[in-house]
């Protein structure tokens, strides 16, 4: 499904990520975890084609198609969704609008009808239900004003309505409470689906408790320097990241 | 047009084949010969001039714009369909090249205390209405544009509600406008005048049919008795070609309260001047204002808020949307007076540039002369940022969709302040279409 390839990229004159492997197949969760600055962030912005990144060298090819030579809004319409670490704020823009524009963009480029206003809000309905969300959320300007456990759950709302078959979770365990974080987990795991698969970035083993991978593996200077199963994670959280790295050094 | 380009405005004063209205009228000639008077005195400003500093005279001047002369008879209401809202529910008055036409409006009933008319008509029905409000908020000393219209005055709309009257459905105003054989300018000049605790809603909408180059120098005076309340939105979608000038003069007795909201989206050279004066403490003053920008197009507004007695609240916000080689000039000043002392006013005017070649000009001026007030103001430039940008497209919209509607949600604040569903719906489709072709260069 995803093949990353001695993935290299620069921001400004830093190469970030200095050779990256990764292969995820369909309906498996990753997670890639790793200490500050070790470019878990870059990696998941390059594969959503954020501005500001230069990829030097290597690969990313998403359903046998070369992802790095599409636009991010193409991407997104080839299944790629990315849960972002600080959700952006736009006043003004009306959510429910915001999900619909953001729908039927998609349903339109894969040649899909568009959904009229009446089938839209069934849909809505049916995935806050799934979610055991509230509406209260629609009716506001996105993002505006939310508190960072509800920014993170319009984010896991967005990728329920839009049913990726990649989802990148891009640290949406950062600023959450115990029981947000166990909301925006339940969420996850209510679309966990053969089809689909999740590349769950974090700093902490906390969210794996809830989002229990098929993979580990742990990124530092910008590569994938170990992989593993679940039991990596607990590894991880029992010793920190020294060991990793010293091994690494050593080797 | 032939020969040399005219030097002055005479052409726009010209006489009217159906002659003069209120001739015979000794206060209304007085009126006029001053304005006349005021209009030499003053020529062409020049931008050294501070009312005219970032805003050239020279291309509107080079039109050389005739009065209008004749009334357009021939027009009916399927010929401008496609101008009326359906879902507004008003009482509707049509202007054509600034003649009242009473053939096209539906003014409807209107509840007791309330008189909605012409100017022409009235003037010859009852002139005693207008003697003290005709420039009664103007003032007898008028800057250039006020004294053309008042001396070339023929026609308008005339609002007059009794003390404690509420009219509950807007009146709206379209004044239409339909391109002659020749550049022409029409001067309307509208009187709302609202007595103690009475309240209104009005709508005014500069529209026209076709791309025609014409002039509509249109000037208002607004006065609100003690406690009236006045909702006040104003559309500007002229020709592409036009020439719009408004000069709205709002006088505010104590306790009353004026919101009013611009929107100017049309016209390829459109001059707002807003003058505001409290003469009673506790009254509040809400203007708002929308502008787009673009190719060929220039929106200059200038706002004078005149804080001269305590306690009263005033609010200017303003946003601009420019693209293209789009330039606006906003100037905007609050005075507080020595003695108006708890005064609160807030100023701000915010800028979304969409392209490069586009131009701003804003300055927003506090004099303050008294020492126990509120007052800010502030100014942002800005351009469309590019993580905003970025979270649209994840989710698939495409890139000008994006903008659009980030170009909306900037703009919302104020089509939002809108007094009508209806009126909000369609401001909001036309700014987006405008922004669909909007160049980014």
């Amino acid at each position: 499904m995803l093949s990353v390839k001695g993935l290299r990229a620069n921001v400004g004159e830093n190469e970030i990520l200095t050779g990256l492997d990764l292969e995820v197949g369909p309906g498996e969760i990753h997670a890639i975890m790793g200490p500050n600055g070790s470019g878990k962030s870059t990696f998941s912005h390059v594969l959503s084609g954020r501005e500001g990144y230069e990829v030097t060298a290597g690969s990313v090819t998403f359903e046998g198609q070369d992802l790095l030579a599409l636009e991010p809004e193409e991407r997104a319409h080839r299944g790629v969704f990315l849960a972002f670490q600080y959700p952006v704020e736009l006043p003004g823009v009306n959510n429910t609008y915001f999900l619909k524009a953001a729908l039927n963009s998609i349903r339109k480029a894969r040649g899909e009808s568009e959904l009229d206003a009446v089938s839209f809000l069934r849909l809505i309905k049916e995935k806050l239900k799934i979610l055991h969300l509230n509406d209260s959320l629609l009716k506001r300007a996105v993002n505006a004003g939310f508190s960072g456990g509800e920014k993170k759950r319009n984010e896991i709302f967005q990728m329920a309505l839009l049913e990726p078959k990649l989802a990148i979770l891009d640290e949406t365990d950062s600023g959450l409470d115990i029981d947000a974080l166990r909301v925006v987990a339940d969420g996850v795991n209510a679309l966990r689906s053969p089809e689909r698969s999740m590349i769950v970035v974090t700093h902490y083993q906390r969210l794996l408790d809830y989002i229990e991978p098929d993979r580990v593996h742990v990124l530092a200077k910008g590569r994938i320097i170990r992989s593993g199963g679940k039991e990596l994670a607990l590894e991880l959280e029992e010793k920190g990241y020294g060991w990793i790295l010293e091994q690494e050094q050593a080797a | 047009m032939n020969g040399a380009a005219p030097t002055s405005f005479d052409t726009w004063l010209s006489a009217r084949a159906d002659g003069e209205v209120g001739a015979g009228l000794d206060w209304l000639e007085a009126q006029r010969r001053s304005a006349l008077d005021q209009v030499r005195e003053q020529g062409v400003p020049g931008t050294k001039q501070e009312a005219w500093r970032y805003t050239s005279l020279k291309r509107l001047i080079e039109q050389g714009f005739a009065r209008v002369e004749d009334e357009v008879t021939a027009l009916q209401l399927h010929d401008f369909e496609e101008l009326l809202i359906p879902e507004l529910d008003s009482h509707r008055v049509v202007m054509v090249n600034g003649r009242f036409t009473p053939s096209l409006s539906a003014l409807g009933d209107l509840p007791r205390g309330v008189r909605v008319t012409g100017l022409r008509a009235l003037l010859s029905s009852d002139p005693d209405a207008l003697r003290e409000r005709l420039n009664g908020v103007a003032g007898e000393s008028q800057p250039l544009f006020a004294a053309l219209n008042t001396a070339g005055l023929d026609d308008g709309l005339v609002v007059l509600l009794d003390r404690g009257a509420i009219l509950e459905r807007p009146i709206e105003l379209i004044h239409l406008s339909v391109g002659m054989d020749e550049p022409r300018v029409a001067q309307p000049r509208h009187v709302v005048s609202l007595a103690d605790g009475a309240q209104a809603t009005l709508i005014e909408r500069y529209v026209s049919l076709g791309e025609s180059l014409y002039c509509t120098n249109s000037v208002l005076e607004l006065s609100l008795g003690r406690d009236a309340v006045l909702k006040h939105d104003r559309i500007q979608v002229e020709s592409p070609n036009a020439f719009h000038i408004t000069g709205l003069y709002l006088s505010q007795d104590a306790g009353s309260r004026y919101v009013g909201v611009n929107i100017g989206l049309g016209a390829a050279w459109a001059r707002t001047d807003l003058v505001t004066r409290f003469s009673g403490e506790h009254a509040e003053c809400d203007l708002q204002g929308l502008y787009l920008a673009g190719d060929r197009q220039l929106m200059d507004y200038h706002i004078d808020v005149n804080h001269a007695v305590p306690s009263c609240s005033s609010r200017e916000t303003f946003k601009g949307i420019l693209y293209g080689k789009g330039r606006a000039v906003f100037d905007g000043r609050v005075v507080v007076a020595k003695d108006a002392q708890k005064t609160d006013a807030a100023m701000s005017n915010k800028n979304l540039m969409l392209s490069e070649n586009a131009e701003v000009d804003t300055k927003p001026q506090l004099e303050i002369n008294a020492d126990d007030v509120k007052c800010s103001h502030g100014t942002t430039v800005g351009q469309i940022e590019p993580e905003k940008l970025f979270y649209l497209r994840s989710r698939g919209i495409s890139a000008p969709f994006a903008r659009r509607m980030l170009c909306l949600g900037f703009a919302e604040e104020i089509i939002d302040a809108l007094h009508s569903d209806a009126l909000r719906e369609a401001v909001s489709e036309e700014v987006g279409r405008r922004l669909e072709t909007a160049p980014l260069t």
